[in-house]
C-alpha cells in the first residue's frame, strides 16, 4: 500500500501600518487593519472559500477515503474570526468530516524555537488551544514554521509528546534514499519524520501554471500516473503545500480546481493507493531509516535553510532587538503588551527585509507590501522602538504602584 | 636540418603578432567630440564625465576633442585636445590662410537674427551691446579676440548663450581639419556646434544628455535652451542619456520614444577612500553641489526641521555655493536651526572627500537630477544615501529614495540611517560595493557599441 498525505498551510500575518519616526512615542497602534482585512477578504474569496467547498465535496464523493491535513496559524484564525468568520465555519464543516487533521504550530508563525524555547512552548499551547476550542481537535504531530527542522527539534517535540513531524524532503539528509518513507531522527527510532517530496510538490504548488515547464499542462492523470510510478518503492507520498496555491498563487484560470476536483478519482483508481492524514501515516507505517539534520532547514527558496529571515544584518538586528524585550515584556502586567510583542514574532516581519534576491526582483517581492527591504526594516525598528518606550512606561508605572503599596 | 619545437620565447612573438593582428583588424573609431569644460578648467560634472569617458573611451576611439577653453596641463595620451581659446591664438594666426573666415566674419554681425527661435539670446544681445563681438573687422586679429572671449573664469556666466554661438562657429572651423567619422556632443552647450558641422559634414550626431532645460529651470520651461534642445534632439542620430530617469524626462518633456535613448549610466573612478573621525558631538548629514532650486535647498530645509524634532543630536552640513544660498541660510535662521547647519561654502577635491569621509548620511532632495556623480562619490565612502526618486544616481546605488517634495519620508530615513546601525552599516557596505562596479569602462564600452552601429550604418 501507498498513501497519499496532503498537508496545507493557511497563514497570514498581522501585517504593519506605515509608521514613520513622528509616530514614535505618540501612536501605539501599529497594524494596518484595512490591508490585513483587505488582504483576507481577497484569499478567502480566491482560495479558502472555494477551496474548501471543493475539499468537502471531495471527502463526501469518496466516502472518507478522501482524507487531509492543515495547519492554521493562530493569527489566521484571529483574523477569520474577526473579518470572516464564514471561513472558520466552513473549516468547521471539514473538522466535522473526521477526514481532516489540523495540526500543531507555533501561534504567531514564529521562529521562536530559535531564539526562545519558553516563548516556543508558549506559542505552540496557545495554538493548541485554538484549535481545540474551534475544532474539537488535539494535534498529535507537528510542524514548525516554514518546515524549519533540525534533531534539536525532534527531540524537543518527543519530549513535548509530539508523535511526529513534518519537514522538507533534504537532499543530503535522505543521501540517496526516497522522501517516500517514514524516518526518524537519531535520538529515537519511534518518532516519526516525515519528508516533504518536494518534486512532486512543487509541481502543483510552483509549475503547475508554468507554461516554459516540459510537462505543463499538468494533467490529474499524468499527475497520479506519477504518484502510481512510486507503487513498490515508497509508503508515503508527502505533499505539502500552501493552501493558497489553490486560487491564489495559481489562479483558477490555470485549471488548479479542476485539476484538484479530479485527482483523487484518478489515485485511488489504483487499489495500492489511498489517503492519510498525517497522524494515520505515523500509526500505519513504521520508521524506515535515520533522517539527521544539524544545521536548521526550511521548505523556502533553493537554499531551503534560513537565509530568508535571518539572512542579512537587518533582519539579525530585528529580531534580536526583538526578542531581547522578552524578559521585561513577560515580567511586565500588560497582556496588550505581551499580545502585541507576540504579533511582532511572525516571521513574515523578517521575510520583508530579506535581500537575497532584491536587485532581481522576485517571489520574495510578491509576498512583500514594502517597495523594498529597507522599507521593511525601518517600519519594523520604528515600531519596536516605540514598544520599548510603552514597555519602559508600563514598567514605572508598576515600580510606581509597587511604591505606593508598600 | 633538425626542427626544434618552437621555444617558449618564439610563441610569445607569435601570439603577440596575432595580437597586433587583430587590433588592426579592428581599427578604433575616428570620433570628434564637442564638450565644454575638461580638467583641470573644471565648474560641474560635465567636465568631470567628459574626462571619464574619453578616458575610457581610448581603447576603443580614437579622440579628438574640441572645448572651448583648455589649459596647458589639459592632457590626456592618445588624445587631442583642442581648446578654442589657445588653437584660435596659436592655429588661427599661424595657419591662417587655411581657413574661410569670410562668412564666419560676416555672420558675426548678425547674431541676433541667427537663431530666431533662440528667444532669450536676442534678448540678451538687444540688452547689452557687445561691440567687440557684433563688429568687429574682417580680420585675423578679431577672431584671436574671439578665441579671449572663452578665457574668463567662467565656463558659463550671463553671456553663456553668445559663446555657445560663438563657440558652435568655431568648431566647426576647427574641425575642418579633423579627421572622424562621428560626432559625439555633450549637453545643449555644444548642440548647435554638433548640428552645424554634422549638417557640413553628413557624419552621424550623437548627442549626449548630461542635463535637460527642464532639470534646470523646471518641467514647465519652455525657452529658447528648451527649443534649441528640442531642435537638436530631432537632429540627432542617436542620443545617450545619463539615466533612465532622463530617458523618461525626454519622453515626457520632449517627446523623444525611448526606444531611440540609450541609457549610459555615467562612471566613476574607483580610488582608496577612508573614514575618519570627526570632531562633532553630533552626527553629520551632508547636501554637496551647487545650492540652486534645482537641487531642493527648501526641501533640506524642511527635512532638517522635522529630523532636528525627532533626533537632535545631528547637523546638516550644506557644502556648496550657489544663487539659493543666501535664502537657504536666511530661512535656517528664521527658523531658529543655525545652530543645525554648517555652510561650508565651495569646497576643494580634498576638502569634500575630508567631509564625506566623516559624514554619516548623504542628502540630495533635488528636484530633478539627471544623474548625481556626488551620490557615488559618496558611497566610494561608504556614506549611505537618502536621494530624491527623480534622479539617476538611484537606479545605481542601493540607497532610500523619496520624492523630492517627500520631506516626511526622507526625515524618516535619515532618522533611521541614525538611529539604526544595522541598517546604516549594510547600506554603507552595499553602496561602497556597487559604486565600484559603476566604473567607465562599462560606460565605455556601451558608447562604442553605439559607435559600431552608427558607421555600419
Amino acid at each position: 500500500m501507498t498513501s497519499v498525505c496532503f498537508y496545507f498551510q493557511v497563514h497570514q500575518p498581522w501585517r504593519l501600518k506605515s509608521y514613520s519616526c513622528f509616530q514614535i512615542g505618540y501612536d501605539h497602534d501599529y497594524f494596518d487593519d484595512a490591508a490585513n482585512r483587505t488582504v483576507l477578504n481577497r484569499v478567502a474569496d480566491k482560495c479558502y472559500l472555494p477551496a474548501n467547498r471543493l475539499m468537502l465535496e471531495l471527502i463526501r464523493r469518496h466516502e472518507g477515503r478522501f482524507r487531509i491535513a492543515y495547519s492554521i496559524t493562530g493569527t489566521a484564525l484571529e483574523q477569520m474570526e474577526r473579518f470572516r468568520p464564514d471561513v472558520i465555519a466552513s473549516f468547521q464543516e471539514l473538522a466535522e468530516t473526521g477526514c481532516v487533521e489540523f495540526l500543531a504550530e507555533t501561534y504567531y508563525h514564529s521562529l521562536s524555537f530559535l531564539y526562545s524555547r519558553e516563548e516556543f512552548m508558549r506559542q505552540v499551547r496557545a495554538h493548541t488551544e485554538k484549535i481545540e476550542a474551534l475544532f474539537d481537535q488535539t494535534p498529535v504531530v507537528f510542524r514548525n514554521t516554514e518546515l524549519i527542522y533540525n534533531n534539536e527539534l525532534a527531540a524537543f517535540l518527543d519530549t513535548m509528546g509530539y508523535k511526529g513531524v513534518l519537514c522538507e524532503g533534504l537532499d543530503y539528509a535522505l543521501a540517496g534514499r526516497s522522501p517516500n518513507f517514514v524516518y526518524h531522527p537519531p535520538h529515537s527510532s519511534t518518532f516519526a519524520v516525515l519528508p516533504k517530496n518536494y518534486k512532486l510538490s512543487d509541481d502543483i504548488a510552483f509549475r503547475f501554471s508554468d507554461k516554459g515547464w516540459q510537462q505543463w499542462p499538468l494533467t490529474a492523470p499524468k499527475f497520479a500516473h506519477w504518484i502510481h510510478q512510486i507503487a513498490g518503492n515508497g509508503e508515503i507520498v508527502n505533499l505539502f503545500m500552501d493552501y493558497e496555491t489553490f486560487g491564489e498563487h495559481q489562479w483558477p484560470e490555470t485549471g488548479i480546481f479542476d485539476f484538484l476536483r479530479c485527482l483523487p478519482t484518478e489515485i485511488l483508481h489504483h487499489p495500492d493507493f489511498d489517503f492519510l492524514t498525517p497522524s494515520e501515516v505515523i500509526a500505519r507505517y513504521p520508521t524506515r531509516g535515520e533522517y539527521d539534520v544539524h544545521a536548521f532547514s526550511s521548505w523556502a527558496d533553493l537554499e531551503r535553510d534560513l537565509s530568508a529571515w535571518i539572512g542579512n544584518s537587518l533582519q539579525h538586528d530585528a529580531i534580536e532587538r526583538i526578542y531581547s524585550l522578552e524578559r521585561h515584556i513577560k515580567s511586565s502586567d500588560s497582556p496588550e503588551l505581551l499580545e502585541t510583542w507576540a504579533r511582532l514574532l511572525t516571521s513574515d516581519h523578517f521575510y520583508y527585509m530579506c535581500t537575497k534576491y532584491w536587485q532581481d526582483g522576485d517571489v520574495h517581492k510578491y509576498f512583500s507590501h514594502y517597495d523594498t527591504p529597507y522599507e521593511g526594516y525601518i517600519n519594523y525598528m520604528n515600531v519596536v522602538t516605540d514598544l520599548e518606550y510603552l514597555l519602559e512606561r508600563q514598567m514605572q508605572r508598576e515600580a510606581q504602584a509597587q511604591l505606593q503599596t508598600q | 636540418m633538425l626542427l626544434s619545437p618552437l621555444s617558449c620565447r618564439d610563441q610569445i612573438i607569435a601570439y603577440k603578432s596575432t595580437q597586433s593582428v587583430s587590433r588592426e583588424k579592428d581599427p578604433l573609431m575616428e570620433v570628434l567630440m564637442l564638450g565644454w569644460e575638461f580638467p583641470p578648467l573644471i565648474s560641474g560634472g560635465l567636465g568631470v564625465a567628459t574626462y571619464g569617458m574619453v578616458k575610457a573611451l581610448r581603447a576603443s576611439a580614437n579622440i579628438r576633442l574640441i572645448v572651448p577653453r583648455s589649459h596647458p596641463s589639459s592632457s590626456l595620451e592618445n588624445v587631442r585636445i583642442v581648446g578654442v581659446d589657445r588653437a584660435l591664438k596659436e592655429e588661427l594666426i599661424r595657419e591662417g590662410r587655411a581657413y574661410d573666415l569670410g562668412d564666419l566674419v560676416d555672420d558675426l554681425q548678425r547674431i541676433p537674427l541667427e537663431l530666431s527661435s533662440y528667444h532669450s539670446i536676442r534678448a540678451l544681445l538687444e540688452e547689452t551691446e557687445h561691440p567687440s563681438v557684433m563688429h568687429e573687422s574682417h580680420t585675423v586679429k578679431s577672431l584671436t579676440q574671439l578665441g579671449s572671449y572663452f578665457e574668463g573664469h567662467e565656463a558659463y556666466g550671463p553671456d553663456i548663450q553668445r559663446k555657445v554661438y560663438l563657440f558652435s562657429r568655431l568648431a566647426d572651423l576647427l574641425s575642418r581639419n579633423l579627421d572622424f567619422k562621428i560626432i559625439h556632443a555633450h549637453d545643449w552647450v555644444t548642440y548647435p556646434a554638433g548640428m552645424r558641422i554634422q549638417a557640413r559634414t553628413g557624419k552621424p550626431l550623437v548627442l549626449h544628455v548630461h542635463a535637460l532645460e527642464t532639470d534646470r529651470a523646471g518641467s514647465e520651461v519652455r525657452n529658447g535652451v528648451y527649443e534649441l534642445e528640442h531642435r537638436a534632439l530631432r537632429a540627432a542620430d542617436s542620443i545617450i542619456a545619463v539615466s533612465e530617469y532622463t530617458r523618461d524626462q525626454l519622453k515626457r518633456h520632449y517627446g523623444i520614444p525611448p526606444h531611440r535613448v540609450h541609457v549610459v549610466h555615467n562612471g566613476i573612478d574607483p580610488r582608496p577612500t577612508q573614514r575618519r573621525t570627526h570632531p562633532f558631538r553630533d552626527k553629520l548629514v551632508v547636501f554637496l553641489g551647487r545650492v540652486t532650486r534645482q537641487k531642493g535647498p527648501e526641501f533640506l530645509l524642511e527635512t532638517a526641521q522635522k529630523v532636528v524634532r525627532v533626533y537632535p543630536r545631528v547637523k546638516f552640513v550644506v557644502a556648496g555655493t550657489g544663487d539659493a544660498f543666501i535664502p537657504l541660510l536666511e530661512t535656517a535662521a528664521y527658523r531658529k536651526l543655525g545652530r543645525k547647519f554648517l555652510f561650508t561654502g565651495f569646497l576643494d577635491r580634498r576638502r569634500v572627500d575630508e567631509l564625506l569621509s566623516m559624514a554619516d548620511v548623504y542628502f540630495m532632495p533635488s528636484v530633478s537630477e539627471p544623474f548625481g556623480l556626488t551620490a557615488l562619490e559618496a558611497a566610494q565612502f561608504g556614506v549611505p544615501g537618502v536621494l530624491s526618486r527623480q534622479s539617476g544616481a538611484h537606479e545605481v546605488l542601493p540607497a532610500l529614495t523619496a520624492d523630492f517634495w517627500d520631506t516626511d519620508k526622507y526625515a524618516n530615513y535619515i532618522y533611521a540611517l541614525l538611529q539604526y546601525n544595522a541598517l546604516h552599516d549594510d547600506l554603507a557596505r552595499r553602496s561602497r560595493e556597487m559604486a565600484s562596479r559603476v566604473t567607465w569602462d562599462a560606460a565605455a564600452a556601451k558608447i562604442a557599441q553605439i559607435y559600431r552601429s552608427l558607421i555600419l550604418n
